[in-house]
């Protein structure tokens, strides 16, 4: 109980507006109980007692789900989300609904109702995001983890910015029943904490098939013996590194860690790979049409907060028009277009078809190396405010995240190699090797 | 007469079409960051050969019992609270769709 109270003050605060609501009630009962047991001396489980943060975006039954956005700002879960179910199982206890872009439309934690978050170690950038509340309270260590949700970065980016890590696991090892939907194609749900250890604990428990998410999958969970990496070959894609828009300081750092890495006898491969541009472009466009599609729904009438018009459709156009942030309309304009008539050969099904290009060609380099590394991003986090200025800007900094989304794979930033962490990506299903690459790479940077 | 009908009729088309009301959001008007995005999509190659990858199709041996489950009362409750409006023990849209 005095961990969970601990944290709970330290939320209180809330210095870095990370926080949207407390559960502080519920949480307290619950390691009330926990107290109990370990009184009677009962056996207690790796979780039980650990307080959690969870993103605004997954569904706690009972609790205010905002996805920080005005539409939704009254709204409560009915339901609990399967991966969130699946730790409350364990015994962790959640003390928090962590604040984040409205729907996950962001890079910065700036595009929310909440304030913008603030980067955990210089207060004056910005956190990342999407899921930036998430990694700010882990660094701060008000949560000992948070899960937040990644669709093309949300997880690994604001890890990278907070210098802790942050893991987006193959997509569909973990269910996404109950995640408030961005793009569907690419939404995980995925652990944030201070170690890898923690990492590999939080998502075992939240892994495995849900009939309630048909693209879920059974999988074996990652063992504790993460020591023993057989990785031979680590790949590089050139182009992230050979350019103008990646900073000085990070290509520095990234080749330095390559460097090191050959020293302890594991090849280092260059790969060619496809432009930072048509990355974040096929990116967003699908991500744009899918959240245009699975935002439909919150009309006021459906879903969220209602604003009377002189009719339905002035209704529908009002509630959305006031309650809808710059950045969702933005997306939700740009995804409409793209799928409308006239358009949606030239765009949206050409996105579809690079973006299986660039799944195949995840299939052909994976056959030549076990492993590929990049930095996280291109650059520094940028001070709050910059971002909303410039959207394009903001899109094109999640350069070396969304590619593998588009693929599936699963990800993991680490704190260490450069300023913004390091990202280690591997095969379809292979969250193993990925932990395993992480331990090892703890050991020699 | 037929001309002016047509024309009538690809103007209310593109009345319909126009991402403000596509979008139901009032005013709304495409932006130039997210055209940028969407000109690198079409300047881009294709590849005819590629068969596409079906990366997230379940198959038909896989789907879930189509079955009704029965939502607890909490989670009705809820439900309800969520709901912006009520009349005689149901939940109502905002009013009949006239048109």
């Amino acid at each position: 109980m005095s961990l969970v109270q601990e944290k709970l003050n330290l939320l209180k605060q809330n210095t870095h507006n990370s926080v949207n609501s407390l559960l502080e009630g519920t949480a307290l009962a619950a390691a009330k109980k926990v107290d109990a047991k370990i009184e009677n001396g009962q056996e207690i489980g790796l979780l039980e007692g650990i307080p959690f943060g969870i993103k605004d975006v997954y569904m706690l039954q009972g609790t205010y789900t905002t996805a920080s956005s005005d539409l939704l700002k009254k709204y409560k879960a009915a339901y609990t989300a399967t991966a969130i179910q699946k730790l409350l199982d364990a015994g962790a206890i959640p003390l928090v609904k962590e604040n984040c872009d409205s729907f996950g439309h962001g890079s910065s934690s700036e595009n929310t109702i909440f304030g913008a978050v603030k980067n955990a170690i210089n207060p004056d950038l910005v956190a990342g995001g999407s899921s930036g509340g998430s990694a700010v309270n882990v660094a701060k260590d008000c949560t000992i983890f948070s899960i937040g949700g990644d669709t093309g970065g949300s997880i690994r980016q604001p890890a990278g910015y907070n210098k802790i890590y942050g893991f987006k696991p193959t997509y569909g090892r973990i269910s996404r029943y109950g995640l408030m939907a961005y793009a569907s194609s690419t939404d995980c749900v995925g652990p944030i904490a201070k170690s890898i250890e923690d990492v590999r604990i939080v998502l075992n428990v939240m892994s495995g098939k849900d009939p309630r998410d048909q693209t879920s999958y059974v999988s074996e969970a990652v063992s504790t013996d993460l020591k023993a990496t057989q990785i031979k070959t680590v790949g590089y894609y050139k182009n992230f590194i050979e350019n103008n828009a990646i900073s000085t300081e990070i290509q520095t750092d990234f080749l330095a860690t390559l460097e090191k890495i050959k020293a302890k006898g594991i090849a280092v491969k260059a790969l060619d790979f496809f432009d930072a541009d048509i990355l974040v472009s096929t990116y967003y466009t699908l991500a744009m049409a899918e959240t245009a599609s699975n935002l439909s729904r919150l009309d006021g009438t459906n879903y969220g907060a209602r604003i009377e018009g002189a009719n339905l459709k002035d209704t529908y156009s009002i509630t959305r028009s006031e309650n809808f942030s710059e950045e969702t309309k933005r997306r939700v304009v740009g995804g409409n277009q793209v799928l409308s008539q006239g358009f949606s050969d030239e765009i949206y099904l050409k996105a579809q078809n690079l973006r299986n290009q660039i799944s195949a060609r995840f299939t052909e380099d994976f056959k030549d190396v076990d492993i590929v590394l990049s930095p996280v991003t291109p650059a520094s986090p940028p001070e709050i405010g910059e971002s909303l200025q410039d959207p394009l800007a903001m899109y094109l900094s999640d350069a070396y995240t969304v590619g593998f989304s588009l693929g599936g794979l699963p990800a993991l930033t680490i704190p260490k190699g450069t300023s913004t962490g390091i990202q280690i990506t591997a095969d379809k299903k292979k969250d193993a090797e990925v932990l395993q690459f992480a331990n090892f790479l703890n050991e020699i940077l | 007469m037929e001309g002016f009908f047509l024309n009538q009729k690809l103007k209310d088309m593109s009345k319909i079409m126009t991402v403000d009301i596509l979008s139901s959001i009032k005013g709304a008007k495409p932006s130039d960051s997210v055209n940028q995005l969407f000109d690198v999509i079409k300047s881009a190659n294709k590849n005819t050969t590629l068969n596409t990858v079906l990366a997230n199709v379940v198959s038909l041996d896989d789907l879930r019992p189509d079955e009704v489950v029965e939502s607890s009362a909490i989670e009705k409750q809820i439900i309800k609270e969520n709901f912006p409006r009520e009349k005689n023990g149901f939940l109502v849209v905002a009013k009949v769709i006239e048109d």
